[in-house]
């Protein structure tokens, strides 16, 4: 089977090409790109648009003015802290628990793994972590005793009684005593029995215990009589961790930026203004006049003596607890918060944007608009240029001027206004981006195409087919268009070149496809949001993409001029 | 053709085109708002003075008086209030005109500047490792996007270096008694200098790479065997002959692309805040300030159109070869 001639007229280029070495690193990259447009939701490693969350066990040190983000004590989150001399404990989700071990931290193997939530060292020896699942653990020794629960409950908070009993309560009202020594368990009535979450308690000054939980409930324990009483605090709201320092100043903080502050044993519990109505998980106070309270979102504040004021903190992780040993303050966390603006990890290759959605699924599924626009942009402008340039200057006369007048206006018209007035005034859609893209740029290839069938017409070729009796069509399609073909080429992929980068522009400026993920809308997305004056791992990768792109597409374009320049080859 | 009659015909053109665009603009606009005054009622305009502003567009007409109103105020130079500004358009257009092609003339003098010497230097080295480099470097700021480069620019040289400013032409806040009070001073050059550099580093691909070609086809020319034979320094018959005689295509580039100067690079303007015609264009048409967008279109097609019949004119004379059409 003969190829038909414009086939022939088809390979002849590519042969050439081959010769190139640039051209074939050009070929070979867009290859890897056109890959990556295909294959993007195999390559991507997350969903582009999905806000990333992580767990993360994170520990922020308190520095001369801002909270330091420290390292992390493994990946899962801490839920409560306590010290007691040199030694201290961090517990966390699903059975962690942490021991000091000089300036570091071990981390300690219990025998549960459900989520513990608070630890309490005891006034002289031992200590007790209580969690979920009614975990119930007693230090003995070097190692760890669970001791057996009365009834399934989650366990809140514990406080110490005396050096041989203790207080825990629970998420379902639970309120029991636990003596040490035998494990054995005393179940104590609420007075509300409601089944309200208990969340904290705390021992008092005065030797009773002090519980918080939902909706402002408030839970006095007296160890001598053995009975639970009610008492009120001056808050409907959920309250979330109760502290009281030796000498009886005491904070309890809750949700809602809620702050319920007692300055001695005797004072009365006043409501504080904080500066942040998000919740609160953890507050500290001690009887100087120095308190501080952690909470969601990296909030942090502290009370400088007349009024509670926002610190700064180096990240917006949840915090939960606070470690408070003399000058050296902890904040801990971080159950799932969303990771904003990370740098590049194994994780997430190319970091994360301001909205914790992954930038290396989002530059992978970039390539796919970048290349629609610009290989559809680019063919119709092809198109409709041969076809203009092909007529103008096959048929002459009245036609070529009209078609080569309406060239010259195109080129009194500025491309990149032009195309802003039409997406703003026609809502932007991929069809409008594309016909932006390509109404002007048609007018180069139409200018160029004329030029060439203008000499070619006066050919013999030509001649002798117009004396066989072809028709016009005949001799336009068959005889004079194989002949252009490589100019075509040329200029197909000089125009691939432009439409990427146009259509990049316009979604820069907001103007893209609406909806889409593109390189020029990570960017518009980075310039927006203000962080990429820091965040470089955002606004590197799209720009280079485009290069890269662009640039291969260039030197494609380069070998196909010596293809369609016999006189660049001849020199070579 | 004699040289009069081409001269009259291309000016004849000129105006025919800057007609049809303006014909497009008006159907364009027609088109996609309706009824540009729909966005003064969320600015707070009463009925009446609404109604104040469709008489001056003529918008209670049938369309093709709209079209000839349009037409005739646009001759007399009578654009109307900008909507956000409240103030004569045609004055606010021209000074972003200015800042614009400023910032455009001084990029494309830089690019050409450099560009050419040394596109006529890397043909000389042909095939050699600084021939590959120069073109790749070349290559390389013409396929990256301008935004981008800016913006890396501005991270480097603004943020992490504080070399630079990195937004608007002028420290503000500013005095300044019209135009080139406002540019003839070193706070302006310290302004201008990273968005021309960006603008002109984008430019500076073409003229290179022209150069470079057309030097390579004119070496093959019999004028530089000749100029050889004669034993002439290779450094004269580089820059003496063979530079001179491959000017031409060169020019042709440097004529479209001043040519199209006015329409800016908007994305450089949005960037560096820089005040220019290009983002007014892209505010204006953002909140609705038709008057605004569409005067700021047909004065920068109007100028596009003239500077290209300048550089045409200015082109035949230039070359004696150019056949008056």
């Amino acid at each position: 089977m003969t190829m038909p001639p414009f086939l022939r007229a088809a390979a002849g280029p590519l042969k050439l090409m081959l010769q190139d070495r640039l051209a074939v690193i050009g070929l070979c990259v867009l290859g890897v790109i056109i890959a990556m447009a295909l294959l993007a939701p195999m390559i991507a490693t997350h969903d582009p648009r999905q806000i990333n969350e992580i767990e993360d066990g994170s520990v922020l040190v308190r520095g001369t003015d801002t909270w330091e983000l420290s390292e992390s004590l493994g990946p899962l989150a801490l839920n409560d802290a306590d010290h007691r001399g040199n030694e201290a404990l961090i517990v966390g989700r699903e059975g962690t628990v942490w021991e000091r071990d000089g300036d570091d931290w071990r981390r300690v193997q219990v025998p549960v793994a459900a989520d513990l939530h608070a630890v309490a060292f005891g006034p002289q020896a031992g200590a007790l972590i209580v969690g979920d699942s009614s975990t119930v653990l007693a230090q003995v020794g070097e190692g760890w005793r669970v001791i057996d629960p009365p009834r399934p409950a989650d366990l809140r908070g514990v406080a110490w009684i005396d050096p041989d009993s203790a207080l825990i309560v629970g998420a379902g009202e639970e309120i029991w005593r636990l003596d040490v020594a035998s494990g054995d368990i005393t179940e104590i009535d609420s007075p509300v029995g409601r089944g309200f979450a208990l969340a904290s308690v705390a021992r008092d000054t005065d030797g009773t215990l002090l519980a918080v939980g939902a909706r402002g409930l408030a839970v006095r324990y007296d160890p001598a009589t053995g009975a639970a009483t009610l008492d009120r605090l001056g808050s409907s709201r959920d309250l979330n961790h109760i502290h009281i320092a030796p000498g009886g100043a005491a904070l309890v903080v809750g949700e809602r930026g809620t702050l319920l502050r007692r300055d001695g044993p005797e004072a009365r519990w006043q409501t504080d203004t904080a500066p942040d109505t998000r919740a609160l998980r953890a507050g500290w106070i001690d009887d100087g006049g120095r308190a501080v309270a952690v909470g969601r979102n990296g909030i942090a504040m502290e009370w400088d003596g007349d009024a509670w004021q926002l610190a700064t903190t180096e990240s917006e992780r949840h915090l939960r607890a606070l470690l408070i040993e003399g000058d050296r303050w902890l904040a801990l966390g971080s159950d799932r918060f969303v990771t904003r603006l990370a740098p590049p990890s194994a994780e997430h290759w190319f970091g994360t944007d301001h909205l914790g959605r992954d930038l290396y699924s989002q530059n992978v599924h970039g390539s796919r608009i970048a290349l629609l626009v610009g290989f559809l942009g680019a063919t119709l402008v092809v198109l409709i240029g041969t076809n203009v340039g092909l007529i103008a200057g096959y048929y002459r006369g009245r036609t070529e001027a009209v078609l080569m007048r309406t060239v010259d206006v195109m080129y009194g018209i500025p491309f990149e206004p032009f195309a802003l007035i039409l997406v703003l005034l026609f809502q932007p859609s991929l069809l409008i981006v594309i016909l932006a893209v390509s109404l002007l740029t048609w007018r180069t290839v139409a200018r160029l195409i004329r030029s060439q069938v203008l000499s070619l017409r006066e050919r013999p070729f030509v001649k002798a087919a117009r004396v066989a009796g072809a028709s016009d069509l005949r001799i336009m399609y068959l005889h004079i268009f194989p002949n252009v073909m490589p100019l075509v080429f040329l200029e197909l992929a000089i125009i691939v070149g432009v439409s990427i980068i146009a259509e990049a522009t316009l979604s820069f400026l907001g103007l893209g496809p609406p909806h889409s993920i593109s390189w020029g809308g990570i960017l518009h997305d980075a310039r927006l949001s203000g962080a990429w004056r820091t965040a470089w791992w955002w606004n590197l990768p799209p720009g280079i993409f485009i290069m890269v792109t662009v640039l291969s597409v260039f030197f494609v374009s380069r070998s196909l001029e010596v293809v369609a320049n016999p006189r660049l080859r001849a020199r070579q | 053709m004699s040289r009069r009659t081409y001269l009259i015909k291309r000016v004849f053109q000129a105006i025919l085109s800057l007609w049809i665009i303006a014909t497009i603009l008006f159907f364009l606009f027609r088109m996609g708002l309706p009824d540009p005054t729909a966005a003064l009622i969320t600015e707070g305009l009463n009925p009446e003075q609404r109604e104040a502003v469709r008489a001056q567009f003529g918008l209670d007409q049938p369309v093709w008086q709209q079209y000839f109103l349009f037409l005739s105020n646009a001759v007399q130079g009578e654009f109307g209030t900008s909507f956000s500004y409240r103030a004569p358009v045609a004055g606010i257009v021209w000074e972003r005109l200015a800042n614009t092609m400023i910032l455009m003339l001084a990029a494309i003098v830089l690019a050409y500047g450099i560009g050419v010497p040394l596109g006529a230097w890397l043909s000389w080295r042909r095939g050699s490792r600084v021939d590959t480099a120069g073109i790749f470097v070349g290559l390389m700021f013409r396929s990256a996007p301008m935004f981008w480069t800016g913006m890396i620019a501005i991270l480097i040289f603004g943020v992490t270096l504080s070399l630079m400013p990195t937004s608007g032409m002028r420290t503000l806040p500013y005095d300044a008694v019209g135009f080139w009070d406002k540019v003839l001073t070193l706070d302006f050059l310290w302004h201008a200098v990273l968005p021309v550099m960006i603008v002109a580093l984008y430019y500076l691909g073409s003229p290179l790479l022209i150069m470079r070609n057309t030097m390579l086809e004119v070496y093959g020319e019999d004028f530089i065997e000749m100029a050889r034979a004669k034993g002439l320094p290779e450094r004269d018959i580089l820059y003496k002959h063979a530079a001179r005689n491959a000017l031409l295509p060169v020019v042709t580039q440097l004529a479209v692309t001043i040519g199209l100067a006015a329409g800016g690079q908007v994305v450089v303007e949005v960037v560096f805040s820089w005040p220019g015609l290009g983002r007014e264009i892209l505010n204006a048409v953002r909140t609705s300030d038709f008057p605004l967008a569409q005067a700021s279109f047909l004065i920068m097609a109007a100028f596009v159109i003239t500077l290209n019949l300048f550089v045409d004119i200015l082109y035949t004379t230039l070359d004696p070869r150019v056949s008056f059409r």
